[in-house]
């Protein structure tokens, strides 16, 4: 597993694709982010606009092998084991930018709530942001696996499948995702830094249940 | 390993490729499957390599397995040596015993010089080399080979033919299809024939082939009537007017009969034993 893994880390490395996505994270983070702004709201869009970021980085690595490449794999080491090093490969792609952002959202914001009225206490909202954006990237990985080979087939079903996937995981009532996002922007208005460990429990479950799915898949078609 | 009433179908309602299969795989045995175009046979090695689950059946006691395939994409961001590096990693080597094995192998199929070459820059044959070294450097109990001689310059197809030979000496089972029926003829254990999704078996291509007949006629002779039976040989150096037949060889001299006594004569370019282990040149 460790040499798969190593084997897919290098793979994205080296063939660049990691960096569309990542330039259109940063991109969101230079609209929605400003300085001197409220921290806990500005680590909430950080968060939240790590979703589709981490679906696509999903789609990036379950398709940047070629077919007869990724079957001289398979044969040394089970499908299931391909697929699940290059959903790892995803997940570490993701959560490396989410520490980097919510560490440097946090040193650039404002330490104070909207309005000025209350003080932030910054470790602990970082450990709040970075747990959020923790929920979001495991959501998101959740979403391209569903979304991706050998779940859905054909570029014409995954591509908008993969973009689409993210608003129902941002909104949906329910949502471990929306719930840490809509914990920091109220924690912007109260002042209130509470971690959403539970939130990070559900998505770690919800992943699990989503990877061990598209797994199970792999060897199918 | 064997393959215990395996049928396969790529989606549920779709049409059957395989259908009802038992296969016992030993080791230290060459096993060939024949079979037209689209008869199923790129799918049945893939059952095998364990790269696709049938959809129906199962497979049993599959050891560690290598696959190469037939078109090997150059599209990955690695040298020829780093790949193979990793994909010995995969295979369960040490570093070292990778990058060690990664070279040697390189260097076996005459391919020594590329090994620091993106794969990116390879020609079609020299990655298909890469493809090859993948299978064997890890020394696999199972090694399935999906016409895996195809694009290979004749000393690596030479080369590929001793290392399957080497492999099966030494205990492993080694499962192959190819274009080619003198292929590895003189060795084949089991051959069987895949046809409208059933596996049958069949015998070697040896017992049937041994003498290789070059025949030249003005471009759209017929062959004639009443020849022994014959296996035409594709040969990517044949030009128009000639053919390549294998014949057994006590049907040799029948076979040169009716070519040389034909009503529009044949002349007979070449006739060649078929050699164990060996290509036939000419």
């Amino acid at each position: 597993m460790t040499a798969l893994l190593r084997y897919q880390c290098a793979l994205l490395l080296r063939s660049h694709r990691w960096l569309p996505p990542l330039l259109l994270y940063v991109a969101f983070l230079g609209i929605g982010v400003r300085p001197s702004e409220p921290v806990l709201g500005s680590l909430g869009f950080a968060a939240a606009a790590l979703l589709p970021t981490a679906a696509w980085l999903v789609r990036v690595c379950v398709t940047q092998e070629p077919d007869a490449a990724r079957q001289c794999a398979a044969a040394a080491a089970a499908p299931w084991r391909v697929h699940l090093a290059s959903l790892l490969t995803a997940l570490l792609a993701s959560a490396t930018p989410a520490v980097i952002a919510t560490a440097v959202v946090t040193a650039v914001s404002d330490p104070y709530t909207a309005g000025r009225r209350a003080e932030v206490a910054l470790g602990p909202a970082a450990v709040q942001g970075v747990v959020a954006a923790l929920i979001c990237v495991l959501l998101g990985t959740a979403g391209g696996a569903l979304c991706n080979r050998p779940v859905l087939r054909g570029t014409a079903w995954t591509v908008p499948a993969t973009v689409l996937v993210s608003f129902p995981l941002l909104f949906l009532p329910g949502s471990p995702a929306r719930a840490a996002v809509t914990g920091l922007s109220e924690g912007s208005r109260t002042g209130a830094v509470v971690v959403p460990w539970p939130g990070l429990a559900g998505a770690a479950v919800l992943a699990t249940c989503a990877w061990a799915g598209a797994c199970a898949l792999s060897a199918r078609r | 390993m064997r393959l215990e009433g395996v049928g396969h179908r790529y989606r549920p309602g779709g049409p059957w490729v395989l259908r009802d299969i038992g296969l016992e795989i030993s080791a230290g045995r060459l096993t060939r499957v024949v079979g037209g175009n689209g008869s199923g046979k790129s799918t049945l090695l893939r059952l095998l390599a364990g790269i696709e689950r049938p959809a129906r059946g199962r497979v049993v006691g599959r050891p560690r397995t290598a696959y190469v395939p037939e078109r090997f994409p150059p599209a990955l961001p690695f040298t020829a040596a780093g790949y193979l590096t990793h994909m010995g990693r995969v295979h369960g080597l040490r570093r070292a015993a990778a990058e060690k094995a990664a070279h040697a192998w390189l260097e076996r199929f005459g391919a020594g010089r590329h090994a620091r070459t993106p794969l990116s820059e390879l020609s079609k044959g020299s990655c298909q080399k890469v493809a090859v070294a993948q299978g064997l450097m890890a020394a696999p109990d199972l090694l399935v080979l999906d016409e895996a001689w195809t694009g290979l310059d004749p000393d690596a197809r030479a080369g590929l033919d001793r290392a399957v030979l080497d492999r099966v000496a030494a205990g492993g089972a080694v499962v192959f299809v190819d274009h080619d029926p003198r292929r590895l003829a003189e060795h084949t254990g089991t051959a069987h024939r895949l046809a409208a999704g059933r596996l049958t078996p069949t015998p070697p291509p040896a017992c049937s082939a041994s003498v290789l007949v070059e025949a030249e006629a003005p471009d759209g002779t017929p062959l004639p009537a009443g020849l022994p039976p014959v296996t035409a040989v594709p040969d990517q150096e044949t030009r128009p007017g000639t053919v390549c037949l294998a014949v057994a060889a006590d049907a040799s001299d029948a076979l040169l009969r009716a070519l040389l006594s034909a009503p529009q004569p044949w002349h007979i370019r070449a006739v060649t034993p078929i050699a164990p282990g060996k290509e036939t040149g000419r």
